[in-house]
């Protein structure tokens, strides 16, 4: 089928692609931008490695259209590090054991900044629901738990140095 | 697995939608969240020529209150921003429940009311693979002759497996449909067709534009239970939902819908018979389960044996029934 | 306190912010300049002859540039030496759904899928055989010819006396258990990437380069040699980034052979990415298992003799399934002292797709069965279930009956820690009704003692390059799949070494610069590897010393490296003084990190002696060694002794390990009555790892573990319809969601194995066994009721308690009395489709193949 021109901001970045109608995001993100951070794990949108967020709100990258993305602003898992550094989630997944095997990690990365931006002190119970749009083979989500409280906790101080240092 | 190749039509309002489905009905998909639909595409079940996107149409988000009416919400309605809407978690707690339990979070960022509404059915023989189709002689509702489920029979047991129907159904919504025509309303009891294949009263020229919940069922206590063997994810094996309009303790009307376990979702029967006048007990519960319970059809059609999900419909009509008056 | 720098420590994995960012490349991030798409055309029968095939419409299609079948590589191979019976393509014969028959490459997958469609084969249909047991009578039309009876393998073994034994007992107990099919299930799906180069003095296709998520380079780079009939020097296999194994990716799957297949036909590299369905069709994963087993014990607990049955349903090849029913067999052993065993162990071959190894390979389905039935002596008994555990302990260091030799044995510490943390004494038979506690014990091997290639050569190797800027890079063919080899060899080789982990390179299973390993399987890598990174930092160590030694006028004896320095030993600035290396602007200073000091090293070091040193940096040391010896380069290896090598009995060779892990579990469970679905509330599981490496990671390994394990027994289970996989997708296969996942805590045991690297042995695999009759006992304890069928599905325990009840019945759950009815173990197994269930139409395809063998 003939390609169409779309305009996508992915990252903050502005592309113009050239697109068939039937491509998945996923696909585009992949293939055409070559971030490949985003993945595909399974073929009936259950298991969330491939969450990308759409004007801020996470979605699966597998079951979009690219062509119906067109003018929204896409961040993927490679436009999550802050300047170049680790976020104090991504550190905390690293540190406690909440990624093993990596294959799901973007996809918790998209969903859980997305928790955390709305709900920067979530009890328990918020956590564990937030976690249960993504699938983990590997740690059984329970180092994750800890991973997540303690992205906060660093957030917490850090936001405590940021404002005395602004004084 | 890739999308087979379609032409994409991205309309910017309701009434382009409506001239281009009028061009291209026979030939044309909808799609809202994609949730449904593109997977199925991947497994070709679906192979249309042309695809229209819904996503542009904004005059068909959000939720609004209409004075005297009640509250109406546009089909493209995200799931997630129903489950946070606080007017629905206050006036129409099974609403709210039930669209808590569908899929995950992230899905339900995604999904939308009216694609929940229009959900296809599903059958553990259908929503497979071309190749393992193939591997069994595909089926009744697609590309076959037999149904492995009920065989030698010329009818589809494909279940319905949405969550927010039995809950609608409950609080007597209606939807708002439009076409060719023109709008019409029916309402959502009427809208459905136990038939695996037929689904829904909706001709391929037409879509489900607004669902409307009644103010005369704002404030009934309600809950819904599903049956699933993942806490998230999956779609449901089970489901019942019930609605409770109480004054001083005494059941003033009552309904209870159930899904996932027919073609179709369906309101029970006869609820009101037994309840209405009534301080619910476990005795009645129980009664309106043994009700629910031979309202329910199930067949191979989903995990779980059939006979193990029919019992959970009468343990899952007891326990909301009893929850829906407790809370 | 250990006296340990990186020993011990939590540390992040030293590729984690490759995971956390999305920069890690797995395999299908890969992609190269004119990369074709390669789609695999799979069988539509359980078993059928391939009469023709028929190319000529899918070739004819725009981007489509080459198609492969069987006759474009029909050389055999397999996993085992004893299971050559593979073809990458199918050749003459299907052997189950899903079976490979063509691939095309493409340029798109689009128009790869599309000439799937246009391939036309012609197959006549053979009769299939879907239940083990029905297939071990199978005169005709076997599924391999050279298989009579279907039967892959079989094994009968007596250890000490087991008929003395049973006469000797105060009880006997007896039970058939069925454990029913799970896979891996790992998120990435396989994927493989393969590309020839032109050789230049041919002008020829010459080298072959493979990408792939695999566990086990070495043997892919042997088996793409033997199907390929290209010298192994030819090849070059890397692997990427692993996206979980867990034994799916630890043998070859038929996409890393057929993808460099299609490359060589297309002239182009090829990429072949697994959709999810074919990852299941792929499988390898746990069989179906059906475990007759029969124990012996005297009053008091104490075990006297074992019998078991174990029949496997094996599916349509044998990859790992000669070692699988070997283990399920030897693994009766080394947990416990039992003095008499009899094994009979038969692995069956059926049409559906092969079973393999899998996380806990061989033994999680016996220990289900042999937990299971402790605790219903225990009730028959009334004996204390972690008691009657503790009257059976070994008494190391010792030989088991069966030839398994056991040092180290945290075992007796890992019973001790869970019934303490889980109140089991106070708790156990005083809970709420509906709720229950359960224990059960398990262990596992810490890699085998005995290659599947049986020679002389060393299990791992591993070199390490040191260069002027004091970088150290290690190579090592092990393989990274998650489970943090990498770092653990990274810790290896910087506690040697006394230097900073940063300093650490690690370039890992790429078979062009990597010494030979065999892999990632049985928990090996830890225990073998980490031991040939042991020996090669100490090799390469020598030689800094000595040079260090020269330098400061002292022996090597006398020189040590710590906190990434090299002191004489004696200074005052020396080891353990954290001053100045927590201080970074003195660490700096000290180490020598001056801009070109490094490169000019010598020409300094030769103006700047002016005598004796006690102290230099890490650095400094580096370039002394390098002038002195002319380089530094470090080698090591690791064979495991002949002491651990075991019996001498046929498949004695299977089931010995230099060591093994301990595991002791104990789970808190709800069940409720009405409808039949269990709660775990939480789950103690104590691990003796030897030593942890990196604790962090041990506690993932464990954790991770033991939510495998309660996958499998509370709601995975791979349904079949007459080898029709009824759920392959992620969606119907239900692996746990966070929201059914409970708090799982992870207690370490050391128990310092005298032959691991510090002390370590395996972390990976061994709870997992313990996990299903942990929650299958603490059922029992919760609502009376035994399920001796996995997984507990909440129908099946549902069905269980009204029998118990003596309720109407409704008959859900297959019996598993052995004297039930055959009918009722149709269908391979799978519940959904019993009763009121549906035959296959007369049409239908898969039934016409059906005939003989599977249904009755």
């Amino acid at each position: 089928m003939k390609k169409e021109l779309i305009a996508l901001r992915v990252n903050h970045r502005a592309y113009e692609l050239a697109v068939e109608p039937n491509k998945l995001l996923l696909d585009v993100l992949r293939q055409d931008l070559g971030l490949t951070g985003s993945k595909q794990a399974c073929d009936d949108s259950s298991c969330g490695a491939c969450t990308v967020q759409v004007d801020g709100i996470p979605m699966l990258s597998c079951t979009m259209l690219a062509a119906s993305c067109e003018g929204q602003e896409i961040t993927t898992v490679e436009g999550v590090a802050d300047h170049g550094a680790l976020t104090a989630l991504q550190k905390a997944y690293g540190d406690f054991g909440g990624s093993q095997c990596g294959f799901c990690t973007p996809g918790f990365m998209m969903t859980v900044r997305w928790l955390l931006a709305n709900n920067p002190d979530p009890s328990e119970d918020e956590i564990r629901d937030a976690l249960s749009s993504n699938l983990c083979r590997c740690t059984g989500y329970t180092q994750m738990y800890q991973a997540v409280r303690a992205a906060i906790e660093a957030e917490q101080k850090g936001s405590k140095r940021e404002l005395v240092g602004a004084k | 697995m890739s999308l087979p190749s379609f032409r994409l039509l991205r309309p910017k309002t309701l009434d382009g939608a409506i001239a281009m489905m009028a061009e291209y009905a026979g030939d044309l998909k909808v799609v809202a969240g994609g949730t449904d639909l593109l997977p199925s595409m991947k497994q070709k079940l679906f192979t249309p020529g042309y695809v229209l996107d819904l996503r542009g149409i904004i005059e068909l988000r959000g939720i609004r209150s209409v004075s005297g009416k009640g509250i109406e919400i546009g089909a493209l309605t995200a799931l997630t921003t129903i489950e946070h809407d606080p007017t629905i978690r206050r006036d129409y707690p099974v609403l709210y429940e039930a669209t808590k339990t569908v899929a995950s979070p992230v899905l339900r960022n995604m999904g939308t009311i009216g694609g929940n509404l229009c959900l296809d059915t599903r059958c553990l023989w259908y929503n497979q693979s071309l190749v393992w189709r193939q591997s069994c002689g595909f089926c009744l509702k697609k590309d076959g002759e037999l149904c492995h489920v009920a065989p030698g029979g010329k009818y589809c047991w494909a279940t319905f497996s949405g969550d927010t129907p039995p809950a609608l159904l409950c609080l007597g919504a209606e939807i708002e449909i439009a076409g060719p025509g023109g709008v019409r309303c029916t309402p959502l009891s009427e809208f459905y067709v136990n038939d695996g294949i037929v689904r829904l009263h909706l001709a391929a020229n037409e879509i489900v534009t607004r669902v409307f919940l009644p103010e005369s069922s704002a404030g009934w206590r309600g809950s819904y239970q599903k049956l699933r063997v993942r806490g998230s994810i999956d779609y449901p094996l089970a489901g019942v939902a019930v609605a409770l309009k109480l004054r001083s303790g005494r059941v003033e009307d009552a309904r209870v819908a159930i899904t996932a376990v027919n073609p179709a979702p369906f309101l029970v029967k006869d609820v009101d018979a037994q309840l209405v006048g009534a301080m619910p007990s476990e005795d009645i519960a129980e009664r309106i389960g043994d009700l629910a319970a031979s309202t329910a059809k199930p067949l191979t059609t989903s995990a779980l044996t059939p006979e193990y999900r029919r019992e959970m419909v009468r343990v899952f009509t007891k326990r909301a029934i009893l929850r829906a008056a407790a809370n | 306190m250990s006296d340990f720098s990186v020993i011990g420590k939590s540390i992040a994995m030293v590729d984690a912010a490759g995971k956390t960012t999305g920069a890690g490349k797995y395999t299908d991030d890969f992609s190269m300049p004119g990369m074709l798409v390669g789609k695999i055309l799979h069988s539509p029968y359980p078993h059928a002859l391939i009469k023709r095939i028929d190319l000529s419409k899918a070739k004819a299609l725009e981007g489509v540039v080459a198609i492969v079948t069987g006759a474009d590589a029909p050389n055999q191979y397999g996993i085992l030496p004893v299971g050559h019976d593979e073809t990458a393509l199918a050749v003459e014969k299907v052997r189950y759904i899903g079976d490979n028959v063509a691939c095309v490459a493409a340029v798109s997958e689009e128009i790869a899928e599309r000439a799937l469609e246009l391939i036309e084969v012609e197959y006549e249909p053979l009769p299939a055989y879907f239940d083990p047991e029905e297939s071990m009578k199978a005169e005709t039309d076997l599924i391999h010819e050279n298989r009579p009876h279907n039967i892959e393998k079989d094994y009968h073994h007596v250890f000490g006396d087991p008929e003395q034994g049973f006469a000797e007992a105060d009880y006997v107990h007896e039970a058939r258990y069925i454990a029913n099919e799970v896979t891996h299930a790992a998120m990435e799906p396989h994927s493989t990437l393969a590309s020839f180069e032109i050789d230049p003095h041919t002008g020829k296709q010459g080298r072959l380069t493979v990408w792939s998520s695999t566990q086990v380079p070495y043997y892919l780079q042997h088996k793409l040699s033997l199907v390929l009939e290209l010298p192994m020097s030819q090849i070059r296999v890397i692997k990427p980034l692993v996206g979980g194994g867990f034994g799916g990716k630890s043998e070859i799957n038929p996409l890393e052979i057929i993808a460099a297949v299609a490359a060589r036909a297309a002239n182009a590299p090829v990429k072949v990415t697994y959709t999810r369905e074919e990852v299941f069709w792929a499988h390898r994963g746990r069989p179906r298992t059906i475990i007759d087993l029969k124990t012996g014990v005297k009053n008091d607990g104490r075990v006297t003799s074992v019998a078991c049955k174990v029949v496997q349903d094996g599916g349509a090849y044998c990859s790992y399934g000669v070692v699988t029913i070997l283990y399920s067999g030897a693994l009766l052993g080394a947990l416990y002292d039992i003095p008499n065993i009899r094994y009979d162990g038969y692995r069956v071959l059926t049409n559906k797709p092969a079973c393999g190894a899998m996380r806990g390979h061989g033994t999680v389905n016996v220990r289900f069965a042999f937990e299971s039935q402790m605790d219903e002596i225990c009730a028959n008994l009334n004996l204390d279930p972690a008691e009657m555990r503790r009257v059976n302990l070994l008494k190391p260091p010792t030989v088991t009956v069966n030839g398994l030799r056991v040092l180290s044995y945290g075992l007796p510490e890992c019973i001790e820690q869970v019934v303490r943390r889980s109140g089991w004494n106070d708790r156990k038979g005083r809970m709420p009704k509906g709720r229950g506690l359960g224990v059960a014990c398990s262990h596992y091997v810490s890699g085998a003692a005995n290659s599947i290639i049986r020679s002389d050569m060393p299990h791992s190797t591993v070199n390490i390059k040191i260069d002027r800027d004091g970088g150290v890079v290690v190579y090592t063919g092990a393989s990274e799949i998650g489970q943090g080899s990498d770092t653990m060899v990274a810790q290896i080789v910087a506690e040697v070494l006394g230097c900073d982990i940063s300093r650490v390179k690690v370039i890992a299973a790429d078979t062009d610069l990597t010494p030979i390993d065999l892999g990632s399987y049985s928990s090996r890598v830890t225990f073998m590897s980490g031991n040939a990174a042991l020996q090669a930092a100490e090799d390469v160590k020598k030689n800094i010393l000595s040079a260090a030694a020269k330098r400061m006028n002292c022996a090597p004896e006398d020189v040590i490296m710590r906190n990434d320095r090299v002191l004489r030993r004696g200074t005052t600035m020396s080891e353990g003084s954290s001053t100045w290396s927590d201080s970074s602007s003195g660490k700096d200073a000290a180490s020598g990190h001056v801009d070109g000091q490094i490169l000019r090293g010598s020409v300094l070091q030769t103006r700047k002696e002016e005598g004796p040193r006690d102290h230099m940096s890490f650095e400094e040391a580096v370039v002394s060694a390098i002038d002195f010896h002319g380089g530094l380069t470090g080698t090591g290896s690791y064979a495991p002794p002949a002491a651990a090598r075991g019996g001498k009995q046929k498949g004695g060779g299977v089931g010995p390990s230099p060591a093994y892990s301990y595991s002791a579990q104990v789970a808190d469970v709800s069940v409720d009555e009405e409808t039949g679905e269990v709660t775990v509330h939480k789950i103690w599981a104590a691990h003796d790892c030897g030593r942890a490496l990196n604790p962090v990671a041990v506690e993932g390994q464990v954790i991770g573990s033991v939510w495998m394990g309660l996958g499998q027994a509370l709601q995975e289970e791979m349904v079949w319809k007459d080898g029709l996989l009824m759920n392959p997708g992620m969606l119907e296969y239900r692996s746990p969601s966070s929201t059914e996942s409970p708090d799982i805590e992870c207690i370490i045991v050391e128990s310092i194995d005298p032959e691991g690297p510090f002390g370590a042995k395996e972390a990976g695999e061994g709870s997992l066994a313990a996990t299903i009759p942990a929650i299958s006992n603490a059922i029992y304890d919760a609502v009376g009721v035994r399920l001796r069928e996995s997984p507990f599905t909440p129908e099946r325990i549902l069905a269980a308690l009204r029998a118990k009840k003596g309720m109407k019945r409704i008959e859900m759950t297959e019996s598993v009395d052995p004297t039930a009815p055959q009918k009722l173990r149709e269908h391979g197994g799978s519940l959904w489709f019993r009763g009121k269930g549906p035959m296959r139409h007369p049409l239908d395809p898969a039934r016409q193949g059906a005939k003989a063998g599977g249904e009755r």
